[in-house]
């Protein structure tokens, strides 16, 4: 059986852009609804 | 809580590339191929677990009405088409070199192909209602539809002759897999079912805040 590291690495390396990803856009939403209450309450001082 | 379970998860994670690549031994047939089981296996079982909960969530919504079952079931289908992708990919991956293919409309490649399809549709569902209550209603009931689906895909590779092994570790009998080989995979799922927590930890908290603003 040949060693199929290429296949591996494909497997894993997915994986783990698709997780980084999501684990990035959670991080990105938590970000923009911290950021809305802000704005708003910047809007209202002003 | 959510920040305890992401270290958790992250040190979990290395742990199980660990397990996978450094303690488990080289499979005797397939090769280093086989480590992409380390994968492949704890990924379904999280989806599994993600799909229980949406289930769960749904029961409880229609019986309760409370927004925090909704919210539930929404972040756990959500987390559980993530993981379901990955394991039709790394499934794939891993089935060109042991089968000689792709993919092929077996019925366990089939049933999960459809099971991911459901939940899609599931969260397309819930992007397109804006009223919260009517949201929750419509969704619940796909929600404990979609469930039925689990136990097909499951028991898939029982009920019809397929090209996918049966099941190792979820079968009646005892698995017969190396210890070391089943010691990896215990960690790794270990590992998933922790990042599984902290995924579903912070999306139901940016479900809640999303409601409140």
């Amino acid at each position: 059986m040949p060693a199929n590291w290429g296949y591996v690495i494909a497997a894993y390396g997915i994986a783990a852009a698709a997780l980084f990803g999501y684990w990035r856009r959670l991080a990105r939403r938590a970000h923009a609804i911290g950021a809305r209450p802000r704005a708003a309450a910047k809007t209202r001082a002003a | 809580m959510t920040r305890v379970l992401g270290w958790l998860a992250a040190l979990g994670l290395l742990a199980g590339l660990a397990a996978g690549f450094g303690y488990a031994p080289r499979e005797a047939v397939q090769g280093n191929v086989q480590r992409i089981m380390y994968l492949h296996v704890p990924s379904v079982l999280t989806a599994y677990l993600a799909f229980a909960l949406v289930l769960l969530g749904s029961i409880a919504y229609l019986a309760t009405r409370r927004p925090g079952w909704d919210r539930l079931a929404g972040s756990a289908a959500e987390i559980g088409v993530l993981f379901t992708g990955i394991t039709i990919v790394s499934g794939s991956i891993w089935g060109k070199p042991t089968w000689g293919t792709w993919w092929t409309w077996d019925a366990r490649l089939t049933s999960t192909a459809v099971l991911f399809c459901v939940y899609v549709g599931y969260l397309l569902l819930r992007s397109l209602i804006d009223d919260p209550e009517a949201r929750g209603r419509y969704a619940a009931v796909v929600g404990i539809l979609g469930a039925v689906n689990i136990p097909i895909v499951h028991f898939s590779v029982k009920w019809w002759r397929a090209l996918h092994q049966p099941s190792t570790i979820l079968g009646p009998e005892p698995a017969p897999i190396d210890p070391a080989i089943g010691l990896a995979l215990f960690v790794n799922w270990v590992a998933f079912t922790l990042l599984f927590a902290y995924f579903l930890s912070r999306r139901m908290e940016i479900a809640r805040l999303e409601e409140q603003t």
